[in-house]
């Protein structure tokens, strides 16, 4: 076998936001660690995981920020979503209210990412069916008007936490074969590898140096 | 012829027998009778011989004459002649036959012996030959086994010639995975060879470990260059480690200071790729326009300055990763420290660009409240960001604390300021006494500095820090402010307008936290202004229901004046005029109250004033009535003078 592959060939960066307590930093670490959190702390600010997937056959790194949901980070919060590949915007099934606030985070995350921006809606605390106190139905309505991908999901029991970065990812992928991804501008929140791997060599890809600019 | 005997002797046997019983003993030596005795006495049955012998003549005896029995001993001699005869001729064809052998074995015999001495000339002839031959086989074999542990030897401390060639090109082409492999056989031949140290092979030892240094010297600076070289190219924003890097980092890092002057470079590459990174977020933004130049927010102080700090949080966590990729498989202690420095390193570029912008923003005097907010967005990302950098000494750390304390002091500055501004336009007190503009203005600005420390992303000790000091900077001036302006007011006017602008103050103070202190300062101050309304309150009630003079006598009487009722306009008539008034007072009390009283802006605090003053008038009534019904002040029928008793006046005024 030639030389060893690097470990992903694609770095995509994702940013998870919703109301406080609707389960982020749950279903981040769910994806990153498989373990739930039942004594999770409110976010102060942003916090950030990795994960190594495979998507189509590529091995992809996602580069996850999980930001707070309450309403004094805001301000800090929106300055995380330039440059965001995909968005996962979460609700809670068993909170109303937390729907009902989708309107105002989905406007954030339109004005504030790329137009080419992934944005899938995530109903968490699926296992608390009980409670539940937004249908499935309709969200997945309101979802479709928005032209957004949707999945109920449990950070808890884990079920549907890996289909939901990896639909995520599949779409953003797919939006890379298909030419809608500009992979060199600078801000699409996707970092490309080479595609062949290198004897250790860096090939004429090589940009020259320049001096940091010292405005 | 054997039965004729037979008989014959049988006869005889029994005639000699006759005869013998007769005379035996009488002739015994008579050959004949020997014979007979003899022939008699033979046994044929037992006599083997004699039986086999008969048998025998029965062959060929077949006719039984004289002739034949007298020729008898001749035939029989015949016969064993012609036999002997037979004999000899057989036995003369198996003489020549064992002659015949013994020729041969003979032949054989001077033949082996022939051979023999032949081999023997033969043998002395190649004995040297064969000596030769055996000699120098025995030394190939010794050489033999010499190649072998020659050949052991080498392979065991020497570099393949294939390995040598890989050490060799590294000079050339890249980096490979057999490099590592022939490097890391050096390093095993170099330990290897201290084992030959201790034996008699000190030169073949010392020679090998000194070839091996020298490749190993050799090898770590040429794998020293070729990752210099590799890193100084990893300028792009998407940073690739290559697996071959990180493996030859922790080669290097048997050479600290090869391994450190690698992780400058990476660090000086990564440097400009961040710096420029940065430029480019600032100036250029995303694809199509979106995401927009952060610059496009300049005008908005928080946002220009919160894109910034995000973007190089994330920039800084990106760079972390990268270096975990890079020294993965470093296994040296101090690695952390290593890749706190050097992430440190890393950011140090973009320090210039970050403080002059947001020194712009600071000195373009945005206003006190989002100097206060900008303070502590940047005292939020320092330990957002230190999070990630550890406790190294980071210049860009140290940039946004900076950034930070400019952004507080400004922040007292302006505060300072304001406050300074005040006192220098003081201002009268409004006609209806109530909070000048100022104050209005002033606890307004408060207001938006609480807020924004209540709603601060700052966790809860880092808050209560500032704010002793927020709250003097502008609480002190304030009340200064308010009390010089009061200064030329009467009493009443005075109080009046202290207790509306500490009241203010107090509402404005009550909705934050951590006020506690400054609320029970202002509630004392405001107490002792109420106590002074209560006061003149009550003056102005007595005043005006006519019992001022009458109290204050009652107040001042001493005994060496003599009894009450005999000073000036205490005798009954004046008494009963006054009260007069006084039950005007008491029919509608509400009617009895000081202008000033109706400027309070807290309607608690007015009824709290009137209640009290209340109760102060009722206790005045009641020393005078009980003045007056003191028989030594000789009051004749004090009922008559005051018809009502205090507990009366008392259940009037409630």
């Amino acid at each position: 076998m030639a030389t060893a592959p690097y470990n992903y060939s694609y770095i995509f960066k994702y940013i998870i936001i919703g109301d406080m307590g609707v389960g982020k930093s749950c279903l981040l670490h769910q994806f990153t660690e498989k373990k739930f959190m039942a004594d999770c702390p409110h976010t102060i600010g942003v916090e950030f995981g990795t994960r190594i997937m495979e998507v189509s056959g590529q091995k992809i790194k996602l580069q996850i920020w999980d930001t707070a949901g309450q309403e004094r980070f805001r301000a800090v919060t929106r300055s995380y979503y330039r440059g965001a590949a995909g968005a996962l915007m979460v609700y809670d099934i068993t909170r109303r209210s937390t729907y009902n606030h989708l309107g105002s985070w989905l406007t954030d995350a339109r004005n504030l990412t790329n137009p080419n921006t992934v944005i899938i809606l995530i109903g968490n605390k699926a296992d608390l069916e009980a409670q539940r106190d937004v249908t499935y139905e309709e969200a997945k309505q309101f979802a479709e008007e928005n032209g957004l991908l949707f999945l109920e999901a449990s950070a808890k029991t884990g079920e549907n936490v890996e289909d939901a970065f990896l639909e995520a990812a599949k779409k953003i992928y797919q939006n890379i074969q298909d030419g809608s991804l500009d992979l060199n501008a600078a801000e699409s929140g996707v970092q490309h590898k080479p595609s062949a791997p290198q004897g250790g060599r860096l090939t004429s890809e090589t940009q020259p140096q320049r001096e940091g600019c010292g405005c | 012829m054997m039965l004729n005997m037979a008989e014959t002797k049988a006869d005889l046997t029994a005639d000699a027998s006759n005869s013998s019983n007769n005379n035996v003993s009488s002739q015994p030596n008579n050959p004949l009778s020997r014979k007979l005795h003899k022939i008699l006495e033979t046994r044929l049955d037992n006599d083997k011989e004699m039986l086999e012998a008969l048998k025998s003549l029965s062959v060929f005896f077949t006719e039984n004459s004289l002739r034949t029995r007298r020729n008898l001993r001749g035939d029989i001699e015949r016969r064993s002649l012609s036999i002997n005869e037979e004999f000899v001729r057989i036995f003369k064809d198996v003489k020549e036959e064992l002659e015949s052998v013994h020729e041969d074995v003979q032949a054989m015999s001077s033949c082996c012996e022939e051979m023999t001495n032949r081999l023997k000339a033969a043998k002395e002839q190649t004995q040297d030959l064969i000596v030769k031959t055996n000699k120098l086989q025995g030394e190939n074999h010794r050489l033999e086994v010499r190649a072998q542990v020659a050949q052991a030897f080498l392979s065991k401390f020497q570099l393949s010639a294939a390995e040598m060639a890989t050490l060799r090109s590294a000079r050339d082409g890249p980096i490979t995975e057999d490099f590592f492999r022939a490097l890391n056989r050096v390093k095993n031949i170099h330990e290897d060879v201290k084992v030959l140290l201790r034996t008699n092979q000190q030169t073949a030892g010392l020679e090998i470990m000194e070839q091996m240094a020298v490749l190993q010297e050799t090898a770590y600076e040429q794998l020293y260059r070729w990752a210099q070289n590799e890193c100084r190219g990893l300028t792009q924003e998407t940073c690739d480690i290559p697996p071959v890097l990180s493996q030859a980092m922790e080669s290097l890092q048997d050479r600290p200071v090869l391994y450190k002057y690698t992780l400058d470079e990476f660090g000086t590459a990564r440097r400009s790729a961040v710096v420029r990174g940065f430029i480019d977020a600032l100036t250029r933004g995303g694809p199509g326009g979106t995401p927009r130049p952060i610059e496009m927010h300049s005008h908005d102080p928080m946002r220009y300055v919160g894109d910034m700090l995000a973007w190089l949080h994330q920039a800084t966590a990106s760079e972390k990763e990268h270096l975990e990729a890079l020294l993965k498989q470093v296994t040296v202690q101090g690695v952390e420290e290593n890749m706190q420095e050097v992430v440190g390193h890393i950011t140090e570029g973009v320090c210039r660009p970050l403080k002059v912008r947001i020194e712009q923003v600071i000195i373009a005097e945005p206003g006190a409240v989002l100097l206060y907010k900008l303070s502590n967005l940047l005292k939020f990302y320092h330990h957002t960001i230190s999070g990630i950098m550890g406790t190294s000494v980071s210049s860009l750390l140290m940039t946004m604390d900076e950034m930070h304390m400019l952004s507080k002091k400004m922040f007292f500055n302006s505060l300072s300021l304001h406050a300074s501004r005040l006192m220098d336009k003081v201002e009268l007190p409004p006609p209806d006494l109530g909070p000048t503009a100022s104050l209005t203005q002033t606890l307004s600005l408060l207001r938006e500095v609480l807020a924004s420390h209540d709603s601060s992303v700052l966790p809860l000790d880092a808050r209560q820090a500032d704010f002793a000091q927020v709250l003097s900077c502008i609480l002190d001036p304030l009340l200064q402010l308010c009390t010089v302006s009061a200064s030329n007011l009467g009493t009443a006017d005075m109080a009046t307008y202290m207790v509306n602008s500490l009241y203010m103050m107090k509402t404005t103070l009550a909705l934050f936290e951590f006020t506690d202190k400054r609320l029970e300062m202002l509630e004392f101050q405001i107490e002792a202004h109420l106590d002074t309304l209560i006061n003149e309150q009550a003056s102005f009630v007595l005043t005006r229901a006519a019992l001022s003079h009458i109290y204050s006598c009652v107040q001042q009487h001493t005994a060496d004046q003599g009894p009450l009722a005999n000073l000036p306009g205490m005798d009954s008539t004046s008494l009963k005029t006054a009260m007069v008034q006084f039950d005007r007072y008491l029919a509608s009390p509400d009617t009895l109250v000081m202008p000033q009283l109706n400027f309070l802006l807290s309607a608690a605090i007015k009824e709290q004033i009137f209640r009290q003053s209340t109760e102060l008038v009722c206790g005045a009534y009641a020393e005078v009535y009980k003045a007056v019904t003191n028989p030594t002040n000789t009051y004749k029928d004090a009922e008559s003078v005051l018809h009502r008793s205090p507990q009366q006046v008392q259940a009037l005024l409630s």
